[in-house]
Order: C-alpha cells, then structure tokens, then sequence
C-alpha cells in the first residue's frame, strides 16, 4: 500500500507535468489550428532556461525561475512571428513537417549552446521528504501536483474572467466573427503562443529535477502530451488535464505492476483504442473554425 | 504508357547509373539510400499524395518488412530471395489490416494514430530480445546475389537499386493513370463527392495504405539486403516524418516529385557537413525555408515557371489544390 501511495504520487506529478505540455500543445491548437509538433522541444527549452538560470547563471531559485519563465515568454512570442505568421495558411501537413523541422533545429540549437551532458536540476524543495501512510514521498512532486492544480484555477479565471481570456476564446470559436468584433486578433493569437511557451517552460522546469536535463528529451515529452491530448479529447482542456494525469499514472504504475520495458505501450496502446472507439476523447471536442 | 513517363524511367537509369560510375564508395552509399528513400516516398505518395491520407507511421511498415527479412535469413537460414518476398506480404496484409480500422480518421487525428503505430513498432522491436535482438539489432543479413553474381559493393547494389526503382515508378505511374489512381484523387479532392459517383471510398483507402505499405516494404527489403543489419532506431517515427518531409519538398503527388525529395533531403544533410556541429540547426531552418517559400515543391515550383512561360497571368489555375488542407 506505502509503494501503491507512493507510485501513485509520482505519477500524479509526472501527469501533472505532460497535462501543462498538453494544455501548451490545446491552446495553441484551439487559437491557432496548428498541430504544433515542436511543443515537446518547447519543454525542453524550458528545462534548459531553468539550467542557463540555476546553474550557469548561479542565481537563488526564485529570481532565477522568474528569468527562465520571462526567458520563455520572448521565445513563445518570437516563435509566433518566425514560425507561425509564415506557416499560418499551410495546409496541416506542411505545419506539422514546418514545426517538425523547428523542432530539430531547436533541439541542435539546446546541444550547441548546453552540450550533449545532462545536467541536474536541483529543486528548491531538494532532498526534503513527507511521510504519509508509511509512503515516503518527496516534496518536489507535492509540489508539482499542487502547483499544477494551483496554475489550471489560475488558468481557468484567464480564460473565463478576464477580457484576454474571453477574447482567446472567442477567437478560438470563429475569428472572422472576433475580428468583426474589433478584437486584435493578431495580438490574441500571439498571446496564445506565449502562454503556451509559459505553461511549457513551468512544465520543463517542474520536469528538471524528475528526470535528467537532456536536450533530447523533448520528442518523449512530446508523444505523451499527444497521447494526453487524444485520450482526453483533440482540444478540450479538462481533457488535457484527464489526459495528462492518465499518462503519467499508467508509465508510473505500468512500469511497476506489470512491465518496465512496455510501460510506454500502454499510453500509445491507450492513445490508439481512443482513437478508434472514441476519437473525440473523454472530453470531446467542440466544432469550430479557426484562424 | 505515355512518353513522358518512359523518358522519366530512363532518365532514373541514365542518370543513376552515368553517377554510379563517377561517384566515389561513400557517395554511391548515400546514392543507394536515397534510392530505398525515394521507393518508400512513392509509396507515400499514393496515401498523402494521392489520397490524401497523412500517415507518419510510413517507416514502420518498412521495419516490419526489413525485420522479416532479418529473421528469416538469419534464424531460418532462407535465401533473401525466398524472405523478401514472404516479407513483402506479410507487410502488405499488415498494413491492410492496420489500416483498415484507422483510416476512418482523417487529418491530425490519423497523423497521430500512424504516430502512435509507428512508436508503438519501435517500442516492440526494442523489448521482444528473443526475435529482434533489442537495441542490438540483427546483424550478418546475407548479401543478395543475381545469377551466382554477389551485390556485394555499393556500385553493383546501386543498379540492383536503380532497376527496383524504374519498376515500382513504372507501376506507381501505371496505377497513377488508370481508374483506380483518379479514384484516389477523387476521394482526396472531395469524399462525399466520390462517394456519391459510386467509387467505395474505404475500399480506396485501404488500398492505396496498402500501397503505400507494400512499396515501403519494398524499401525495407533493399534497406535490409543493403545495409545487412537492421536495428529499432532505422525505423522510429522521426524516419516517418523524414518520408513525408521528402514527399512534400519534391512535390506531393508527384512521383518525379517523391524522387527528387528523396534523393534532396538525403544528400542535404551532406552539403550542411561544412557547417560541422550545426548543421541540423540550418538543415530544420532551411526545411522550414523550402516549405515556405516553396509550398508545392520543387516539382511545383518547376511546374509553375515553364507554365509561365506558356502563358503569362494564367498560373495559378493550373496548381493543383493541396491535399488536407483545412482538415
């Protein structure tokens, strides 16, 4: 039972991190259309950010996540003006190769600058534990599990109650309609890509002391968060919050209970029967036009 | 068969084997996978190209047959001969009845079913030790010998490679020109549209994935018997990825098209090795480049300029609308 808790935790905090690189890759599509395949690099970046800040820049952890988080922010809105104005009316395929492409650049872009060594990000909650029902569980992944609940509410008042948020959505729903409007609609779009960027980099730092900073940890990152996407529902953000967490608890729990080298089967096994007995997810998703 | 097709058939072999004799050891090697790439990429082209289905799952198929080859002339001691065709259709039911069930999905929905399929491969090929050797792969595939003569060297593989290539465009361009190719095209331009003109849009579907599976497993059967070794890593999605990349530089629904990407993109990462540690930097950059400014292709942008010249204002009614757009 004290493993079961204790499995169960970490799972909970690694789907906590593929549920924001999901709800990153949701926005994005739900703003823009855009299947963006470089969202697992995205991640990365924002692991690496939390390395350039940490441990080259030596800076304590809040100053330095805050530098690592603006460091993501530029990068979301300069990723909308190089990548996807050019892209913005490519059919789905050019996008998917266009951000593919991105995707390897950056990834050679992260080895140049940091090298192919894999750093160790050190949590700010580093080497301390709590005890629940004989399970020893480290902070770090309370943490995780709780400021991801803390950043989906946040997420959620955007959205709903702040004119920003009303206008991503109703740029999401039709934007001809938005533009007609008067809403700035390029504005919101680049908005989007930023808070993509954001929820990505909060992701990839949260990421850092779970696994090893590798700058080829993108492409996994990336395939989780389309398997969270698909099994929560193609758009839908609770469904990338269900999906996420589905994600991380099976690779956490398969591995354990039932095969270490076929943990990642059960996700993509999961992620294929969805697509054929239910494609539009747990959640489903909404019909509408996009920019 | 029309002029055209025949001067491309022996344009491949001219220009292909005038280069095997010119080129040195290491580029005819590169040759020789540019030449499995572009057989594979014309499989691709009758499902994104023809038909429009976006499969990033295509390399799968071709380790599924590069596997079969492995094994079988390896564990059960038969002639590649003998493997390859067993593992060419063994490929083509596979990909039949993989396709089968999720080729009702379209657009990025079925781009990530084929994603998941193709991880899901690696993953297998990577945990089953007792038939694919994990990481380690399977070495010592035989070479393949024509009339007691050993295709040992690049050179003498290349024109085994070049004359496999003229065959499967031969057939690609036949199959392109009849019924069932315009059948392809009518269900990708427009479903409902086909569908009510009495052609079975599953059954074309299906096909044409079967197709595009079997010409993929041909590529696995030459990327076996040329390489003698196969391991999970030849075969994981980003090669998918690469495939479609290929299809979409050269110009979909093109089979010169799938060609000339094939051979472009295998031979790019070559003109990029001055650039040393960067070059994947530039060559993801570049990509990016070509796909905007070049959003039909080489083979479109060809298409485009000598319609210029015939008649001036007139090009943009002659450019093919692009598959999967808005879907």
């Amino acid at each position: 039972m004290a493993d079961f808790i204790q499995l169960s935790i970490n799972g909970l905090a690694l789907g906590s991190v593929y549920a924001l690189a999901a709800i990153g890759f949701v926005i994005v599509y739900s703003a823009t259309g855009v299947v963006n395949f470089a969202s697992g690099q995205f991640v990365m970046l924002g692991t690496f950010a939390g390395v350039a800040m940490l441990i080259n820049g030596g800076l304590p952890w809040p100053v330095g996540y805050v530098g690592a988080l603006a460091a993501m922010a530029l990068f979301g809105a300069l990723f909308f003006l190089v990548v996807y104005l050019p892209l913005r009316s490519s059919p789905v395929v050019t996008i998917i190769i266009g951000t593919v492409a991105v995707g390897i650049a950056l990834q050679n872009a992260a080895q140049l600058t940091f090298g192919s060594w894999p750093f160790r990000l050190q949590s700010p909650f580093e080497g301390m534990t709590i005890e629940i029902a004989g399970a020893v569980i480290t902070v770090h992944a309370v943490a995780v599990v709780v400021g991801t609940g803390i950043l989906i509410g946040l997420l959620w008042l955007l959205l709903h109650r702040t004119t920003i948020g009303i206008g991503m959505r109703a740029v999401a729903q039709d934007v001809k309609a938005a533009r007609l409007m008067g809403l700035r609609v390029n504005g919101l779009l680049a908005f989007s890509w930023v808070l993509a960027a954001l929820l990505a980099g909060i992701a990839g730092l949260m990421l850092g002391p779970m696994w090893f900073a590798d700058v080829n940890m993108g492409d996994p990152i990336a395939l989780k968060a389309f398997a969270a996407t698909i099994i929560g529902g193609f758009g839908s953000l609770p469904g990338a919050i269900a999906g996420g967490l589905f994600v991380g608890l099976t690779e956490v729990l398969g591995a354990s209970y039932l095969s270490s080298a076929y943990k990642d089967l059960i996700a993509f096994g999961a992620m294929i029967a969805f697509l054929l007995v239910r494609p539009q997810g747990i959640f489903g998703e909404r019909i509408q036009d996009r920019g | 068969m029309s002029i055209r097709t025949l001067l491309g058939l022996v344009a491949i072999l001219v220009i292909g084997g005038a280069l095997s004799l010119v080129l040195s050891d290491y580029s005819l090697r590169l040759m020789n996978l540019a030449v499995v790439s572009a057989v594979a990429v014309i499989g691709l082209n009758f499902a994104f190209g023809y038909s429009g289905l976006i499969s990033l799952g295509h390399s799968a198929f071709a380790g599924l047959s590069a596997y079969c080859v492995a094994i079988l002339t390896t564990k059960l001691g038969l002639s590649p001969w003998v493997a390859m065709p067993v593992a060419i259709i063994a490929t083509a039911l596979s990909a039949a009845l993989i396709g089968y069930p999720l080729l009702r999905l379209k657009g990025h929905y079925l781009a990530l079913a084929t994603l998941g399929f193709n991880v899901s491969f690696t993953i297998v090929a990577i945990n089953w030790l007792d038939l694919t050797g994990g990481t380690n792969g399977i070495a010592g595939i035989p070479h393949l010998s024509v009339a007691g003569y050993e295709l040992s060297d690049e050179r003498s593989f290349l024109w085994f490679a070049l004359i496999s290539l003229t065959l499967v465009a031969a057939a690609a361009a036949a199959i392109h020109r009849s019924r069932h190719g315009r059948a392809m095209i009518a269900v990708r331009d427009d479903e409902i549209a086909a569908a009510m003109a009495g052609i079975d849009v599953t059954g074309v579907k299906v096909a044409a994935f079967t197709l595009a599976g079997t010409c993929a497993a041909i590529a696995g059967c030459l990327f076996a018997t040329h390489i003698r070794f196969v391991a999970p890593e030849d075969f994981n999605y980003a090669h998918s990825i690469t495939y479609l990349a290929m299809l979409i530089v050269g110009g979909e629904g093109s089979i010169a098209g799938a060609i000339i990407g094939a051979v472009v993109l295998t031979f790019l990462p070559e003109w990029l090795r001055v650039l040393g540690d960067a070059y994947l930097l530039f060559f993801g950059l570049m990509m990016l480049v070509i796909l905007v400014i070049l959003p039909t292709g080489i083979v479109g942008l060809v298409r485009r300029i000598s319609l210029k010249r015939r008649s001036p204002g007139d090009e943009t009614t002659n450019v093919p609308a692009r598959a999967g757009a808005h879907s």
